[in-house]
């Protein structure tokens, strides 16, 4: 035969243009100044994509507009149930975290002893045990006079926080002085007030809850431990740092002070806060589901638009194909356009979703906080992935198709 | 060595009962700087020719080289390669991409590459007379120009091989005229053209004429002496005497 190969010149492997293929595709996609930019090998498919799209702008404009919506419908009801998941939290407070325990009464049980609070403690483990005296007395400011609740406490850091002052590790001496009751009397910190005919100065003003708590420490007045005659504990407070956490620690109680008999009544909700996360999970679920239908709708979209305008220019891609263009570049530019749009949408719908956002902000008595709680960016985040991957998705098929057709085919008048 | 050789190609399409034959036993070569125009009548098979010496489509039986390889059994990403390194495509339709102004669409084949071509293609269409229409877009131009842009970009990677689909069929006669002066000075640089075409203008032009009918080619391997040489399907005594053009050709070779 003839020296087929003799002159060693394929057009495999051996020539350069295969090798600077792989040159490319080793460039990886990011440049090393830290910037995101299109790798080198997709530039010019980006380029393209983007004069394809200019081509119909209407369609291109449509597509853009449905995965925007699509996106829109996924972050505003993904934040939409995530921030009345966070303000349910937000206004159940400590109800999940705090169990209240009292001497079982039935069982002829007046007080919590020492040895009881101790046995406690190592029941619990972790979560912060605070027993409490408790009483009722009249408290006396400068002018005004009210009822109240009185604790008795040692560490009142456990439990509570302060507004103003300085809650003490171990409370000596002094008053801490609930939200309410501050108010009430037109007190602050360094004030005395009158209990029980002993006047007391006020160390520090409690924070005000705005929440359901089992011991409302807005309107009660806190004394140090030896302010009270007592053979033992009215009640005692176990703060966790979680649901979880407190039904353990409930359970643990259960099992060890109370298993021979019920020597305290437990008052605890983590179970139905739990009831109540999970349902907000639910209907976050749900909502998300909702908008992701409208993201799917949208992706049908791009299908179409890509199916469509392949099929359309299936001469043009053919002749790319002819003119020595590799289906790997060919799928490039249809990826890049059905990219394109996805992403356009994504972001279009990313802005005006902060922006509803924080319309949303002005408009009702929605909490700052819970409105601009950083778990609402992640949902920002998932629509705007979720609007570019969509736009990937429904584009890698048509992409798919168009660079695998034959250029003999595609060429056929 | 020829730019480009068909050794006893055959191609079948599996259709219907019978499968359909649409080259049977073509051999057929070009010399560098040849300009062949083939003829026939429609059916005969020529696109089916045009898209075999392109890459375009495998011969089910036979040889295919390109400037002395062999180009038979490529993969597909080989033979995109191959296309991209030694053929040039013009089309009847011209076929630029709208989207892309004059020199893009010269640029088209190396557009993915690493490296910018613009330089290349600017000089090619100012060698065609187009250094004033760089960056018009395709509807802005005439259809010769047209042609000239698609001739361009045909030249782009300095192939071995111009393959032409009937370069004259959407021009009139003057402007066709001038397409196949261009080719003159293609073929003058040493690339081969092989023009598929009804167009007698053409015939005048090329230094052989080919003629396909039904698959089976004649006078496609120019002789020394004599201008034509049956194919070996119809004639294999002759294709077999020792100073047939093959052996020639083949021993010639290195």
């Amino acid at each position: 035969m003839t020296g087929r190969d003799a002159d060693g010149r394929g057009f495999g492997g051996s020539d350069g243009f295969s090798g600077s293929g792989d040159s490319n595709g080793s460039n990886g996609s990011n440049g090393s100044d830290g910037s995101w930019r299109p790798a080198p090998s997709w530039r010019p498919a980006i380029a393209m994509a983007a004069r394809n799209l200019r081509r119909n702008r209407v369609r291109t404009v449509l597509a853009v507009l449905g995965v925007c919506i699509g996106v829109l419908a996924v972050a505003t009801l993904g934040i939409f149930g995530n921030v009345l998941a966070l303000g349910a939290d937000d206004a159940i407070g400590d109800v999940g975290t705090q169990i209240v325990l009292s001497p079982n009464a039935d069982a002829g049980i007046e007080s919590i002893s020492d040895a009881d609070v101790a046995e406690i403690r190592r029941a619990v483990g972790e979560p912060a045990v605070v027993p409490l005296y408790t009483d009722g007395a009249l408290v006396s400011g400068p002018t005004e006079q009210t009822f109240t609740t009185v604790y008795g406490v040692e560490e009142p850091a456990l439990a509570f926080e302060a507004e103003e002052g300085r809650l003490p590790e171990r409370h000596r001496q002094g008053a801490i002085v609930g939200a309410g009751v501050a108010e009430d009397l037109g007190v602050d910190v360094g004030d005395t007030v009158e209990i029980e005919g002993a006047q007391i100065r006020i160390v520090a003003v409690l924070a005000e809850t705005q929440t359901f708590s089992p011991v409302a420490p807005d309107d009660a007045v806190f004394l140090p431990e030896s302010a009270f005659v007592a053979d033992g504990y009215d009640q005692v407070l176990v703060v966790s740092e979680s649901g979880g956490e407190a039904r353990e620690a409930a359970e643990s109680i259960r099992e060890s002070v109370n298993a021979r008999e019920d020597r305290v009544d437990i008052f605890e909700l983590a179970a139905l806060v739990d009831e109540i996360d999970e349902f907000f999970d639910l209907l976050g679920t749900f909502l998300l589901g909702l908008g992701g239908i409208s993201l799917v709708v949208a992706g049908v979209s791009i299908l179409n638009v890509m199916l469509m305008s392949t099929v359309e220019r299936r001469q043009e891609i053919g002749v790319m194909r002819a003119v020595g263009v590799r289906r790997r570049d060919v799928l490039r530019v249809l990826l890049a356009e059905a990219g394109l749009i996805g992403a356009a949408g994504a972001v279009l719908g990313t802005v005006l979703t902060a922006l509803i956002v924080v319309a949303f902000l002005f408009a009702t008595p929605a909490e700052t906080a819970v409105v601009l709680d950083p778990t609402n960016g992640y949902y920002l985040l998932l629509a705007l992935g979720f609007g570019v991957g969509v736009g990937i998705v429904s584009g890698a098929y048509p992409a798919w198709k168009a660079a695998n057709e034959r250029p003999v085919e595609a060429l056929r008048d | 060595m020829y730019s480009l050789e068909l050794r006893d190609v055959y191609k079948q399409y599996a259709g219907g009962v019978d499968p359909v034959v649409a080259l049977a036993g073509v051999d057929f070569a070009v010399e560098p700087g040849e300009f062949v125009a083939v003829i026939g009548p429609s059916g005969s098979g020529k696109s089916t020719l045009l898209n075999v010496c392109g890459l375009l489509d495998d011969p089910t039986d036979g040889r295919r080289l390109i400037d002395g390889t062999d180009v038979t059994d490529l993969s597909e990403r080989e033979r995109t390669a191959a296309r991209k390194e030694s053929i040039g495509f013009v089309f009847q339709d011209f076929h630029l991409i709208p989207t892309l102004s004059a020199v893009e669409n010269v640029a088209l084949p190396t557009a993915f590459d690493p490296g910018d071509a613009t330089d290349r293609a600017a000089a090619l269409l100012d060698r065609f007379g187009l250094g004033d229409r760089l960056d018009h877009d395709p509807t802005e131009l005439s259809g010769g120009q047209k042609q000239r842009v698609a001739i361009a970009r045909s030249l782009i990677n300095e192939p071995d091989v111009l393959l032409a689909d009937e370069p004259t069929g959407n021009l009139d006669t003057e402007t066709g005229e001038a397409i196949l002066g261009e080719f003159e000075r293609v073929r003058a640089d040493g690339v081969a053209v092989v023009a598929v075409t009804h167009d007698e203008l053409v015939e005048e032009y090329a230094d052989r004429v080919v003629e396909l009918t039904d698959g089976v080619l004649s006078g496609g391997v120019r002789t020394d002496g004599t201008d034509d040489t049956d194919g070996a399907a119809e004639d294999d005594a002759e294709a077999t005497e020792p100073d047939s053009p093959w052996l020639a050709g083949d021993g010639g070779e290195p």
